[in-house]
């Protein structure tokens, strides 16, 4: 029989429960929990994100599905300035694999504080872990100490030559050769470093990797302070100490572009309404999203991504 | 020459990697949640059997290997040539050199159907049916009456192949045995 369930009875149990575990910890923790619009005016910049087209049925453009509630959630964050969370379904065109669905549920949250935001983010995440999963208190580490325990390099200095001898190990030097440095860390991140992170923290990433995150100096060095949980081998959920300076974020989608243009991938239209946003005032705050299919995915232990999801590959 | 992207990668897949016929055995796709997209795979060189692991950039293509699997009957060697013949009525044949037919060798028989993979029209492999009847032409006497309890000999078959079989069997019969592991099953069913 074509298009039936494929999560078991006892996956959609699970589901539901862990669905409510997290509503509980937000609300326990005064957040907001806020429904969003799926469809959004203007697309994700990163570069390699891919967003589905929405148009009506005379072929008129309307918006993008979301890649996150990003752009709705901190333009609320601005406006009622408190702690917002979100669950709801996102999308991301061409990710399809035992690890990714084109469509699926995230958890999203935003904290405004101006007390040491970046730990008190990390500390928020630990705690979910740790109250939700089952798999204890994550350790903390930084990226470039994990880093250069695998390569013996320091990711924040290394240029794409000094890392071309790795990738080109994987890909051949061809293949290798084409790629930034922020495609080779993510390269070299995710086959030998990712798979051995069982439930770990990594913060403090390449400043080439900060996307929305704000960039400090970490003595010589310039860190984005982003964090990325990671447990049993794979990414469950991605902060960022946000960025709030309207100025700076309008770079960043041109310097977006400007990579998309050298990818030779589309660019995008700027995303107004999150600048207004930021314009009249984003608090100090930071943000975490967080794939729940993926959480569910390594609390029960399954396969693939597919198992933890009612219903996929849209039958 | 056809080509594969990608996102059309799946296990059984046929491709060439630095000009040699390959398929994929596993494929990955492996994305961070913001940069770019890899497909880790798992490739096996169908010339040399050896499982390598590749990565590759995600909308990438890969050139198609132009691999066949075709059902072809034993006919003969001659020394330095294997023949088998396709068995859709063309009679079509094709020769097999001891590389390409490999360690399948010792389950040749007259008659018996194989898998036969082409490279380019050339047989690259062979690949024998997963059980194959054969007759024992050596092997100790049988021990009458002991036809239950364990013990095992060995038996060399009308194609050379040497496998162990309890002790009971005698010269003249034919066992059932399985190809991909060299172990005995069964004595066949008389005709």
């Amino acid at each position: 029989m074509m298009g039936r369930p494929t999560a078991t009875k006892t996956i959609l149990e699970a589901r539901a429960s862990l669905l409510s575990g997290l509503r509980s910890f937000f609300e326990a923790r005064q957040s907001l929990e806020v429904d969003v619009p799926a469809i959004a005016k203007a697309p994700a910049s990163d570069p390699w994100l891919d967003s589905f087209t929405v148009n009506d049925p005379a072929g008129l453009h309307v918006g993008y599905l979301l890649t996150s509630p990003e752009t709705y959630l901190k333009r609320l964050l601005s406006e009622y300035q408190c702690a917002i969370h979100a669950i709801g379904k996102a999308y991301r065109a061409n990710e399809e694999g035992s690890e990714h669905a084109i469509e699926f549920t995230m958890l999203e949250w935003y904290r405004p504080t101006s007390i040491r935001p970046f730990q008190a983010m990390v500390s928020e995440i630990q705690d979910l872990v740790e109250t939700l999963t089952g798999y204890g208190r994550p350790e903390v580490i930084a990226y470039s100490d994990v880093f250069e325990a695998t390569y013996g390099l320091n990711p924040h200095q290394a240029t794409t030559d000094d890392l071309i001898r790795f990738s080109s190990d994987l890909l051949g030097s061809k293949a290798a050769a084409s790629l930034d440095l922020d495609s080779q860390l993510n390269l070299l991140f995710a086959t030998e470093i990712e798979p051995h992170l069982t439930n770990h923290i990594v913060i403090d990433f390449p400043a080439i990797q900060s996307a929305l995150a704000r960039i400090k100096r970490d003595g010589v060095d310039s860190v984005a302070k982003r964090a990325e949980l990671y447990i049993a081998g794979r990414e469950i959920a991605n902060g960022y100490h946000e960025l709030t300076d309207a100025i700076e974020q309008a770079a960043r989608f041109d310097e977006d572009n400007r990579r998309r243009e050298s990818l030779h991938r589309p660019v995008v239209p700027k995303d107004d309404a999150l600048l207004d946003a930021l314009t009249s005032g984003l608090p100090e705050s930071y943000g975490v999203a967080l794939g729940v299919d993926r959480l569910l995915q390594v609390m029960t232990q399954s396969q693939t991504l597919s198992e933890c999801m009612t219903f996929t590959g849209h039958l | 020459m056809a080509s594969f992207s990608t996102n059309e990668f799946k296990s059984g897949l046929k491709v060439l990697i630095d000009g040699d016929p390959c398929t994929i055995v596993e494929n990955e796709f492996v994305k961070p949640g913001k940069g770019q997209a890899f497909n880790r795979v798992k490739i096996k060189n169908l010339k040399t059997g050896r499982v390598v692991e590749k990565t590759f950039k995600s909308g990438d293509s890969v050139e198609a290997a132009d691999v066949i699997d075709l059902d072809m009957e034993y006919l003969y060697a001659d020394g330095e040539f294997y023949h088998f013949m396709m068995t859709d009525g063309s009679f079509e044949q094709h020769a097999a050199d001891a590389k390409a037919v490999g360690d399948a060798s010792k389950w040749l028989k007259e008659q018996e159907t194989y898998i036969i993979t082409l490279f380019n029209g050339a047989p690259l492999a062979v690949t024998p049916p997963n059980h194959i009847e054969l007759e024992v032409v050596e092997t100790d006497p049988g021990l009458k009456g002991d036809t239950a309890q364990g013990g095992s000999k060995p038996a060399t078959l009308s194609t050379g192949a040497v496998v162990n079989v309890p002790l009971f069997i005698e010269i003249g019969e034919v066992l059932r045995v399985d190809t991909r592991t060299g172990d005995y099953v069964s004595r066949a069913t008389k005709k």
